[in-house]
């Protein structure tokens, strides 16, 4: 495998960046202060660049897979219906200091996204962005990437990837073709680094303790469709869908038909979420996942099971926005011990 | 808890309940979440501390009610108030409940953090009920705690200042946020419609988007169909992933509810609702 | 960019009602050279959309033999079906698919094949018999049995006259107990034990089954009895669907997403998944 290209550049020179993007009219979105959310900016000073911030309150997927978004615009005219596609021209965009937690969520939801039929509407907004991804120091009761095979340094989905190093410099790898162009594009913002500059690196974060084994998880699903496990955990569950809503790595949505007028209207893709009561429920008033516990089971099996059984991926990224959001204390990973404690019982 | 759990265990052990919604310790010792027992064993895992910040009342119209004895449930002062109008409501009788009152000292707004004056959530800052006023069992002790100002009285006090204008521009930042994951909803006690309005589809009222037209109209109707109805438990804010203040809105209406009307829900059981009685000497003026 | 949530637009030649709320639809594309590329297998099903009000998932009912035109029939049940019934013949709908596996037509050449239906479960079977009955001497015995609560609730009253007159099918129609109107000479009774009663040979048969839940539950002891096996029963599953193309996160049942990898499935396959259906 060839050796990554890492470069060097430092806090102020990737404020200056932010300001040559923006000259050159690209989007540029930024983790917000304290990390509650991210935010548009234009100017390098609004630029959060901090290892140690807390998770944003909703996951970057939405810059991926907003949380409505036009599918086309009709009209009605006399003679039928016009269908136009969305004219939005999306702008070039990058994504500065997204955690490993969500940058690593692009490419496991890009696989629903893309097996036979293709949704163009994520895939172009993939195309047009730079992800800038970037070593992790937080870490609370809450954080498990560890346990979904990744860790504070994984550079899966980053475009270009940060690690702090000495002096308020940074070395940054680029990790895709489409990364390492970017770097090539605004090279004076970035330096060849040389060995002694990689020695300028700080201890590697250790992150999160390993909370579970995901193997052993799945392993255990494949077996216990039904179990008493599944009421325990779910009988307490409201049925929202903060979990999937805030989720880097949900991808389920509704499609809704919205009209201006008698004559014209959109058809727009919502998110939705799969602890919803009316998810599943068919026309007839029959449900097949009539119940929460089921629901419940649904998404754990999804996280851990299915999605991997399908698509060779965990649909979990371990950055516990589910838990730490939910209204009644539901801790996914904490399930996943569960299940791993049962499993070795049975072994 | 000692207490509490022999309370528990008593009701469960003379069938007067068919099972205790309460609350347990997590895995990791430090937090508690909901958790129903259903026999004297279940019923030694119930505690009570102050991260039991949950509001159980909400689970008395999610369960299925069950064929023999009562619902018990474990209920902090604040949250008796949630029961007491569902018996309004006449979603419950009074004798379909079995409540274990805890007193109470307070619970914490971040479970992670410890508790204190700056870790209160606004119903704590301005609880005045932390003795249960209707339990069949009351348990534990109310300790005096030290409360801060409250925010939401000072945010709201902003808000009174504003024109209509500024008011508006408030508003519509907050929703532009709302990603309707209906999480306000599903832990409101006082939302139990068995179909809410947002998911009724012929005719479709509110827009299912989560876009400002859409979440405009999802939060505005949640809020008038809790005026005289919300008993302040802030449950709905505690949920909301995005931060959106409702409480703001829900204290208003109830501040409306009480000038007007000089209404509060959720206080005596035997009273009428507000918006279910009418009385000749209603204020009328907002008619015009 | 590829659109694959837009429709292509459908005119409705003729709109005939079936019963009291199930309604038949005859569509053709407006683009007739998208029409002549348009090409379905018996089973696949589609997005139709009503502009304004939403889209919905109907199984093709039509033979892919006969590509003149498209049909879907529908119940009125929610907010689109209930928007579909106000249409009328000129109007304009949109139509997205075909999506889905179908029924192994090829496989089935050479074997018996017996149609097992109940209510609206006839729409998905009736492709299948259009198909297989325009190939009729590919095909060994073939037998239809039909039942639905009640006479008014029959869909396709014209088409079991015309099965019932040709002498290669053996077409059996029943009606509830009680749904019965006092000139009808067909079967009385519920289609399991109509089933019993017709006793189709297993032999080297297949059987197409499709119907209330109810239906299925007491017929499939049945064929057990009669020897089918159970890879050798067909059926289709109705799961909500929104996308139709694998994309929502809304059929599933375990790993499978019935939009992509069914909704047409043996019975043996089914006993594998889990009862989410
Ligand atoms: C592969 C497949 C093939 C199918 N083939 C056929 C077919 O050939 N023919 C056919 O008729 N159907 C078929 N169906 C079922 C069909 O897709 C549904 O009946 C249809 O989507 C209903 O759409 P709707 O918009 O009218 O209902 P919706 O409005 O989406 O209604 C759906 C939900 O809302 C509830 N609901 C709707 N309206 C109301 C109301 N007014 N009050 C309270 N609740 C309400 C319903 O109970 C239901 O849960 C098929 C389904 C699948 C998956
Ligand atoms: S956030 Fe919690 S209560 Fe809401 S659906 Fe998820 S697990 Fe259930
Ligand atoms: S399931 Fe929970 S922890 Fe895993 S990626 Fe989603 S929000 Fe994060
Ligand atoms: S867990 Fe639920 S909401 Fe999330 S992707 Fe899976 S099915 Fe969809
Ligand atoms: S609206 Fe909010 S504060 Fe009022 S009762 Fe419901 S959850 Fe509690
Ligand atoms: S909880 Fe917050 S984000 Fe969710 S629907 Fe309610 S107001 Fe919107
Ligand atoms: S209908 Fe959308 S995934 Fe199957």
């Amino acid at each position: 495998m060839q050796a990554m290209k890492q470069f060097i550049t430092t806090d102020e020179k990737l404020r200056q960046l932010v300001h040559a993007l923006s000259k050159n009219a690209w989007n540029i979105i930024s983790a917000g202060k304290e990390g509650t959310n991210f935010i548009y900016i234009n100017d390098g000073k609004d630029l959060v660049i901090n290892a140690d911030s807390k998770p944003t309150k909703l996951s970057a997927k939405e810059f991926f897979f907003p949380k409505t978004e036009p599918l086309f615009f009709y009209k009605k005219n006399h003679d039928g219906v016009d269908l136009l596609d969305p004219k939005d021209v999306l702008r070039k965009t990058v994504l500065f200091g997204v955690k490993p937690c969500d940058a690593a969520a692009v490419p496991v939801m890009g696989k629903v996204f893309n097996w036979d039929y293709k949704d163009e509407f994520f895939n172009r907004r993939v195309e047009q962005t730079v992800i800038i991804g970037m070593a992790c120091s937080y870490s609370d009761v809450y954080c498990f990437c560890t346990s979904t095979g990744l860790s504070p340094e994984s550079s899966k989905g980053s475009d270009v990837f940060l690690k702090p190093a000495q002096n308020s410099s940074y070395i940054a790898e680029a990790v895709t073709p489409k990364g390492e162009a970017f770097v090539v594009e605004f090279s004076s913002f970035f330096d060849a680094a040389n060995e002694n500059d990689v020695k300028l690196l700080l201890n590697s974060p250790k992150g999160p303790e390993k909370k579970f084994d995901a193997n052993q998880v799945k392993q255990w699903l494949d077996g216990h469709f039904e179990d008493p496990l599944w009421n325990e955990v779910g009988e307490t569950c409201l049925g929202c869908a903060q979990c999937a809503f805030t989720c880097p790595t949900c991808h389920c949505f509704d499609i809704v038909d919205e009209s201006c007028g008698y004559n014209c209207g959109r058809r727009v893709k919502n998110w939705d979420g799969c602890q919803f009561g009316l998810f599943t429920k068919h026309a007839s008033g029959h449900n097949p996942r009539g119940h929460q516990p089921e629901r419940y089971r649904q998404r754990i099996s999804h996280k851990f099971k299915y999605y991997q059984d399908k698509f060779g991926e965990i649909l979990c990224t371990g950055c516990g926005r589910c838990t730490r959001g939910c209204p009644v204390g539901i801790d996914i990973a904490e399930i996943a011990q569960e299940i791993n404690k049962r499993n070795s019982v049975l072994v | 808890m000692q207490e509490l759990i022999q309370a528990a265990q008593a009701a469960l052990t003379s069938k007067e309940a068919a099972f205790i919604i309460g609350y347990a310790l997590t895995p990791d010792g430090k937090k508690t979440r909901p958790f129903i027992a259903r026999t004297p064993d279940e019923a030694a895992k119930l505690v009570f501390n102050h991260t039991c910040a949950h509001n159980l009342a909400v689970y008395l119209t999610r369960i299925a009610k069950p064929k023999e004895g009562k619902m018990g449930i474990v209920a902090k002062g604040c949250d008796t108030r949630a029961i007491v109008a569902l018996i309004q409501e006449n979603k419950i009788t009074r004798d379909q409940v079995y409540i274990i009152g805890v007193n109470c000292s307070g619970v914490t707004a971040d479970v992670t953090l410890p508790f204190g004056a700056d870790n209160l959530p606004s119903k704590c800052i301005m609880c005045q009920v932390q003795v249960p006023p209707v339990s069949d069992v009351l348990v534990g002790t109310a300790a005096p705690y030290d409360k801060p100002k409250d925010a939401v009285t000072e945010r709201m006090q902003l808000l009174e200042a504003m024109n209509e204008h500024e008011r508006f521009a408030f508003w519509a930042s907050e929703f532009e946020k709302c990603i309707k994951c209906y999480a306000c909803r599903q832990t409101c006690p006082m939302c139990y419609c068995e179909q809410c309005i947002v998911d009724k589809t012929v005719p479709r009222w509110i827009e299912s988007s989560a876009s400002l037209r859409g979440n405009f109209s999802w939060n505005m109707i949640r809020a008038f169909h809790l005026a005289g109805r919300c008993i302040g438990c802030g449950e709905c804010e505690r949920a909301c992933p995005m931060d959106i203040p409702l409480m703001l809105l829900n204290r208003k209406m109830g501040m409306v509810a009480m000038q007007q009307f000089n209404y509060r829900h959720g206080v005596n059981p035997e009273e009428p609702t507000l918006v279910g009685s009418y009385n000749m000497q209603d204020n009328n003026e907002f008619f015009k | 960019m590829e659109n694959i949530y837009k429709p292509e637009l459908v005119e409705i030649l003729d709109v005939i009602d079936e019963t009291p709320d199930i309604i038949t639809f005859k569509l053709k594309f407006k683009d007739p050279e998208y029409h002549k590329e348009f090409n379905f297998l018996a089973g696949q099903f589609a997005e139709y959309s009503v502009f304004g009000e939403g889209e919905c998932t109907f199984c093709i009912a039509s033979s892919p033999t006969r590509p003149d035109f498209l049909e879907c029939s529908f119940k009125a049940a929610g907010k689109v079906t209930n928007a579909m019934r106000r249409l009328q013949t000129g109007d304009t709908m949109g139509l997205r698919g075909p999506y889905g596996n179908y029924f192994p037509v090829e496989e089935m050449k050479g074997k018996s094949v017996v149609f097992i239906a109940g209510g609206i479960g006839l729409a998905p079977v009736r492709c299948v018999i259009w198909n297989v009955l325009d190939l009729r001497d590919q095909f060994k015995d073939v037998t239809i049995v039909y039942g639905a609560r009640s006479v008014a609730d029959l869909v396709y009253k014209r088409e079991l006259e015309e099965w019932k007159q040709m002498p290669s099918v053996k077409t059996v129609v029943t009606v509830d107990p009680g749904g019965e109107t006092p000139d009808w000479n067909g079967e009385i009774g519920f289609v399991p034990s109509i089933v019993e009663k017709v006793a189709p040979n297993a032999e080297n048969t297949v059987a197409v089954i499709c119907g209330p839940p109810i239906m299925i539950k007491y017929t499939m002891p049945v064929l057990e009895k009669l020897g089918f096996k159970e890879e050798n029963v067909i059926t289709t599953l109705e799961n909500r669907m929104k996308c139709g193309v694998g994309k929502c996160g809304r059929c599933n049942v375990g790993n499978v997403y019935v939009c992509k990898d069914g909704p047409v499935f043996t019975y043996k396959q089914l006993k594998e998944l889990p009862e989410e259906y």
